[in-house]
């Protein structure tokens, strides 16, 4: 098996030695990776431009040079250790994002199962409403509602009053998404395992969750991205800073001097970009699959 | 069909078992529809229900009137609202195209790449921004156009010399640049999102098609309007609705980067709602309801227009 394989894949790396018209596509392919890698530093560079602000020193930081005649690391430390509420804040954005991510990627992935395998006779008027709801600026004509229903039970400037509005931000198109992955499995795979005598929740947890990782992947990190840095519905519902993210205090903070410098600004920001990136490099394989199975089908 | 053979007793236990399993299966979409309901659903009725109110938050001592259309009235005649709603337009005409061509041109590059290691390594770099939240774009991008210490001005002061520190251009703030240098800012933003809905478009054009069309002497350009254009077309309409439903919305970007005052260029009909909302005056929540609901009216008369602007075509 091993061996015919590998006969083929010489053969066919023979043929394309010898086409002829092998060099004249080089130079096109020359010119295409050369676009895209363009392309690749513009989205690159101002990435670059924070990264270095972080590590210059606070007088090359004013002067506008692009590249520092003294590097100085010490703002990190600076910033964890000198700004007062920084540990407060990035607690709060710790607990705020994994609660909602958590929320959110369950009631999602439970609802899109039911909507496709599970036989609801009204289950078109929902997802009628969730698609709809995506066209509309829900976001805008009910931040009013919200911070009104939020002051009526009395939760302002709290924890729980940002994380129950949080998890709706993406809920309509996280369980859209996760209704296009149920979708790509077979009714077929649920049916034998109800055949098996296994419950609704059974075939859920052991048998789709495996299959529909992916998927979750991309719920995952849609959630993620848009709770960590959320500023419209944290600047309404919180106004104390010892209640607020970190992205919220760092949104409303202009450059200056002392605590507030370039350099330490930039650490700062580092700080919050930081996890974000790095949980999409180490998914980033299950990610990408995810999207193809089904996050850009609808 | 089986319960044809059976007797009506048991095929009405049957039928009762079935009502019960279903009504148990809709507890997988009951939490969903708790939230949503809760946090979406009711607070849009809400806003409706007192935009024809006279209701002002901070005001505790004199009871809510009904006042009928009143508050739409004003805000139609409102100047600042007018105002607001074509500098929404004037954004959403600029943005529209750049989050929608060079996405579609730079998927069509990536879609060629034969490397598979390269093909993924640009996908992963050409993604990077979509992982970072939008306000730490937001605020990135206020100090890449900051007038003295953002690389741009540097770039074009000291490196080019193509402007001194006297007349260099002014991005953000109260500055005629400020929407377009937010547009381009999105387009930043959106590139690899879109890239990846394009890509996803040309991945389901079957390879035959393409070959066939070259074999038939079909060069690249013809290829591109006669092959690939028409597969994509779906997946730009959508886009097209989509974005232009965000970009009329926008809100979080004109306040970062031009903050809550009306002389700025970036102070948009949702600014305007949000400040009279939550900080001018004694907050008349009444009215800012009623340009919220105004706003989302006119986008979604567009948004239907555009629908069966593209079915009419779709259909011919």
């Amino acid at each position: 098996m091993e061996l015919t394989r590998k006969q083929t894949h010489a053969q066919t790396d023979a043929v394309s030695v010898t086409m002829p018209h092998r060099p004249r596509l080089k130079w096109t392919t020359l010119a295409m990776h050369a676009t895209i890698i363009f392309f690749c530093l513009i989205v690159l560079a101002p990435i670059a431009w924070v990264l270095l602000l972080s590590v210059k020193s606070i007088p090359d930081a004013y002067s506008g040079t692009l590249w520092p005649k003294a590097f100085d690391f010490t703002h990190y430390y600076y910033v964890i250790t000198e700004i007062p509420t920084i540990w407060q804040n990035m607690w709060n954005s710790v607990v705020v994002t994994l609660s909602v991510v958590f929320i959110t990627t369950t009631i999602a992935s439970l609802a899109g199962y039911a909507l496709v395998h599970l036989r609801l006779s009204f289950g078109w008027v929902v997802v009628t409403i969730f698609v709809m709801s995506l066209f509309f600026p829900t976001r805008i004509v009910s931040i009013i509602g919200i911070f009104q229903l939020q002051d009526t039970v009395g939760l302002i400037n709290t924890l729980p009053g940002l994380i129950l509005p949080y998890v709706t931000l993406n809920l309509a198109l996280s369980t859209l998404i996760m209704r296009g992955v149920f979708q790509g499995i077979s009714h077929e795979i649920a049916e034998s395992a109800k055949m098996d005598g296994a419950g609704a929740m059974r075939i859920f947890f052991q048998i789709m969750l495996p299959l529909i990782a992916n998927g979750l992947v991309v719920v995952v990190i849609v959630n993620f991205v848009t709770c960590w840095g959320e500023f419209l519905l944290a600047a309404t519902l919180t106004n104390d800073q010892s209640v607020r993210t970190l992205p919220v205090v760092l949104a409303t903070t202009f450059g200056g001097i002392g605590q507030w410098a370039w350099p330490r600004l930039a650490a700062m920001y580092i700080l919050v970009i930081t996890p974000g990136i790095l949980v999409f490099a180490a998914a980033q394989r299950w990610y990408m699959k995810g999207l193809q199975e089904g996050a850009l089908k609808f | 069909m089986a319960s044809t053979t059976l007797s009506p007793a048991v095929a009405r236990a049957h039928a009762r078992r079935r009502t019960l399993r279903e009504n148990i299966n809709w507890l997988f979409v009951i939490p969903a529809l708790i939230f949503f309901i809760g946090y979406s659903l009711y607070p849009i009725i809400q806003v409706f229900a007192i935009s024809f109110t006279d209701y002002k938050y901070l005001n505790v001592t004199d009871p809510t009137h009904f006042i009928g259309l009143q508050n739409y009235i004003d805000a139609l005649q409102d100047v600042k609202f007018q105002q607001g709603i074509w500098r929404a337009v004037y954004f959403t005409i600029l943005f529209l195209p750049g989050v929608i061509f060079i996405p579609l041109f730079v998927a069509i590059l990536v879609d060629r790449v034969k490397n598979r290691r390269l093909a993924t390594i640009y996908r992963v770099i050409l993604l990077i921004p979509a992982v970072i939240p939008g306000p730490m774009i937001f605020i990135l991008w206020r100090w890449m156009y900051d007038y003295e210490i953002g690389p741009i001005n540097v770039i074009l002061v000291d490196t080019l010399h193509l402007f001194t520190f006297r007349n260099a251009p002014q991005w953000v703030g109260d500055s005629p640049l400020s929407i377009p240098a937010i547009a381009m800012m999105e387009w930043w933003w959106g590139l690899g999102y879109h890239t990846m809905f394009f890509l996803a478009g040309l991945a389901s054009i079957p390879h035959e098609m393409t070959e066939a069309a070259r074999v038939d002497g079909a060069n690249e350009w013809n290829l591109f309007w006669k092959v690939t254009l028409p597969r994509l077309r779906p997946i730009m309409l959508i886009l097209v609705v989509l974005r232009f439903g965000t970009a009329m919305a926008v809100i979080e970007e004109f306040i970062i980067m031009g903050g809550l005052n009306s002389a700025m260029p970036t102070y948009t009909w949702t600014v305007y709602m949000w400040h009279t909302a939550f900080s001018l005056g004694s907050w008349p929540q009444g009215y800012a309801a009623a340009m919220g609901w105004l706003g989302a009216l006119s986008m979604l008369a567009v948004v239907a227009f555009l629908f069966w602007v593209f079915r009419d075509q779709d259909s011919k």
